[in-house]
């Protein structure tokens, strides 16, 4: 599903030149469930960015769905975001103008949907994440909990291949939390690889696979269930430092 | 198009885009109206005139001593100026016309002593003065050099024999389309013929609603200053000017000149309060539409600011730069045209309004689409630097800010 090979990334700033991620070799199986965990700063929105082709490496190679997606236009790497990739937020970033139907319209609006498929996924993911009651509400009237079940609601609809969570749980109450990841565990289950990246060790426990970061270097790697494939046990060998 | 969404986006965040909408709509009602304003003057400064004003030069020139002969020296002069070169002809005229200064009086084509008059210019000319002044004449002849009335006549109440009108004129005394021929009336019951009729000539005064109405009488008044129209070959107007001055100053005439310039230039000044008014509308047509223009970069740019990480977190769910452009400017669009629609509505209270209280003219619906198109490109243009600002906003704005 994703295959990182020596990637780099360096930011630039000023006179300071930060190595957020080093030499990082990668390998995570379609229908996996990987939790990227480590120290702040160590790199995990990082790499979780570069996953998303949110931003770009310095150097390495990715393949993402058997496709190499290092040198692709702004365009065609949009275009994949919205059509193979979900994404979750620490913040939700919900749009606070839109209720929530129309927030979880928004990625399926940058296709060529129509309004009755788009309506169709709308109310089915919003009825996943059981607020479709609530349809015409702001994000506003909404608690954190429910606000990051739209968040999920909004990356579901897309129907991606690849779900990339950033600290999901990290605004929310340990019952939200909770439920949250019961929610991803559930989509897991239903074949969406997901990378999510937690401070808590005891959500990273019940990942398939946690990968711990430091200094922008896999530190270590932890196997706590079994993934729909085996993990390649190869670049997992390599990947422990 | 997402127009649903961004319109309750507007209505949700309502001030700034209220108040810009009104911005507009006042914008939109004020450039209409002075547009109509402008364009209304300058079609008044443009109006033909019938005369060849672009190559005539107006010279005038005051006599001075007792051995000063007006007749002598009129006649010396024009054979002087018709002598030089690229001069087609020259001819004295009692006044200039379109200079602002001139006599006017009643005429009428009856005797009938209640009949009423018809307020027109009058001018002392001789024969030729009409190809000086390049005006064309629609039926009719030139005045015969035997018809020219000297001063001494004049001066002893003879009468003109004949006399030439405008069409203008010609309508309104001889409804029935019979001027030529026929007889003109002063106010003291002194008749002249009709002999030509002037096809068009503007005379004195360019805010008289009787500008098109005037006599030319054949006859050389007494007077100590001479007036000249010397009508050039085209093009020929500016390098004459010097030439024609020293000629004139060569003669050996006890006179001074004091005028000696383009007609057009002295027409021009003529119409220097309704230039000034158009100049001035035009000063605050500018001033509104950059103040407007700068209203809607200014509330664009705030926007995108307030909304760099929703524009992220859309670019991170698979937006295009183009959908985020797109975005902005129809945004933007929609505040415009709710202006344009209030500000319609205001454009033509606008003009009721001077309409009733200065009589001016009503408006001419056509600015309003021309104002409205105006103030949509304007949004676009001012719109779309904000707006390709934030089609840059990086999609890792999403994961970076909280
Ligand atoms: N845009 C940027 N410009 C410069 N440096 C950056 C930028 N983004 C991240 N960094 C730096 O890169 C390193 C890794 O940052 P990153 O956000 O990936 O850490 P993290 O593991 O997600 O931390 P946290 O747990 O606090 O979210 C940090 O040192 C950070 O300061
Ligand atoms: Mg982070």
């Amino acid at each position: 599903m994703l295959k990182m090979n020596k990637i780099s990334c360096v930011y630039q700033t000023d006179l300071i030149e930060t190595h957020a991620l080093r030499d990082i070799d990668l390998n995570v199986k379609a229908g996996e469930f990987v939790a990227l965990t480590g120290p702040s700063g160590s790199g995990k929105t990082t790499l979780l960015n570069l996953s998303g082709l949110l931003e770009s490496a310095t150097s390495g190679t990715y393949l993402l769905d058997g496709e190499d997606v290092s040198s692709l236009s702004d365009r065609q790497r949009s275009s994949i975001r919205n059509e193979k990739i979900g994404f979750i937020f620490q913040s939700f970033n919900l749009i606070p103008d839109l209720n929530l139907f129309d927030n979880v319209d928004v990625p399926l609006r940058y296709r060529a949907m129509g309004i009755e498929e788009r309506r169709r996924r709308i109310e089915n993911a919003l009825e996943l994440v059981g607020l479709s009651s609530r349809m015409k509400h702001l994000p506003s009237q909404l608690s954190g909990g429910q606000q990051q079940r739209v968040a999920i609601a909004r990356a579901l609809a897309g129907e991606p291949k690849f779900l990339l969570a950033d600290e999901p749980t990290g605004n929310l109450d340990s019952l939200m939390a909770r439920q949250v990841m019961e929610l991803l565990e559930k989509i897991n289950s239903e074949g969406t690889t997901i990378v999510m990246v937690t401070h808590d060790p005891e959500l990273a426990r019940r990942a398939h696979r946690s990968i711990e970061l430091l200094d922008g270097q896999i530190s270590s790697t932890q196997l706590f269930g079994v993934s729909a494939e085996e993990p390649d046990e190869k670049t997992e060998a390599e990947s422990v430092a | 198009m997402e127009i649903r969404p961004i319109l309750s986006a507007i209505l949700r965040n309502k001030t700034g885009a209220i108040l810009l909408a009104i911005q507009i709509a006042l914008t939109l009602a004020v450039v209409v109206n002075a547009m109509f304003i402008v364009q209304q003057r300058l079609k008044f400064i443009g109006r033909p005139t019938g005369i060849d004003i672009e190559n005539i030069i107006v010279i005038s020139s005051q006599g001075f001593g007792s051995s000063y002969d007006h007749e002598q020296t009129v006649f010396s002069d024009l054979e002087l100026l018709r002598a030089i070169p690229g001069v087609k002809y020259a001819a004295h005229i009692s006044r200039f016309p379109l200079s602002g200064g001139g006599s006017r009086s009643g005429f009428t084509s009856t005797t009938d002593s209640d009949a009423e008059s018809v307020g027109a210019n009058y001018y002392f000319a001789q024969n030729g003065t009409i190809d000086a002044l390049g005006v064309k004449l629609a039926a009719g002849r030139d005045f015969l050099p035997t018809e020219i009335l000297t001063g001494e006549q004049i001066d002893n109440g003879v009468v003109a024999s004949s006399v030439l009108i405008t069409k203008a004129l010609a309508e309104k005394l001889f409804p029935d389309g019979n001027a030529l021929g026929n007889l003109v009336y002063g106010g003291t019951g002194d008749s002249s013929r009709v002999v030509g009729i002037i096809e068009k000539m503007h005379g004195a005064w360019v805010s008289w609603d009787g500008l098109n109405q005037v006599l030319i009488f054949p006859g050389l008044r007494k007077d100590s200053g001479q007036r000249y129209l010397v009508r050039t070959e085209p093009g020929q107007r500016d390098r004459l000017i010097p030439e024609v001055e020293s000629v004139l100053e060569k003669a050996s005439v006890s006179r001074y000149l004091d005028r000696m310039e383009p007609m057009s230039e002295m027409v021009g000044r003529s119409y220097d309060n309704d230039r000034v008014v158009a100049n001035g509308l035009i000063i605050v047509i500018v001033l509104l539409v950059s103040i407007t223009g700068l209203g809607i970069v200014g509330l664009a740019s705030f926007l995108v600011r307030q909304r760099t990480k929703q524009v992220g977190t859309r670019r991170a769910l698979g937006a295009q730069k183009y959908h985020i452009v797109r975005y902005f400017l129809v945004e933007n669009w929609l505040i415009t045209t709710m202006g344009v629609v209030v500000g319609t509505v205001m454009a033509f209270g606008l003009n009721y309004w001077t309409a009733t209280e200065f009589s001016l003219p009503k408006l001419d619906p056509v600015f309003v689409p021309v104002g409205i198109l105006g103030i949509w490109v304007l949004g676009v243009l001012a719109a779309a630097g904000p707006a390709k600002r934030a089609s840059n906003i990086s999609p890792a704005i999403a994961t970076r800010t909280v």
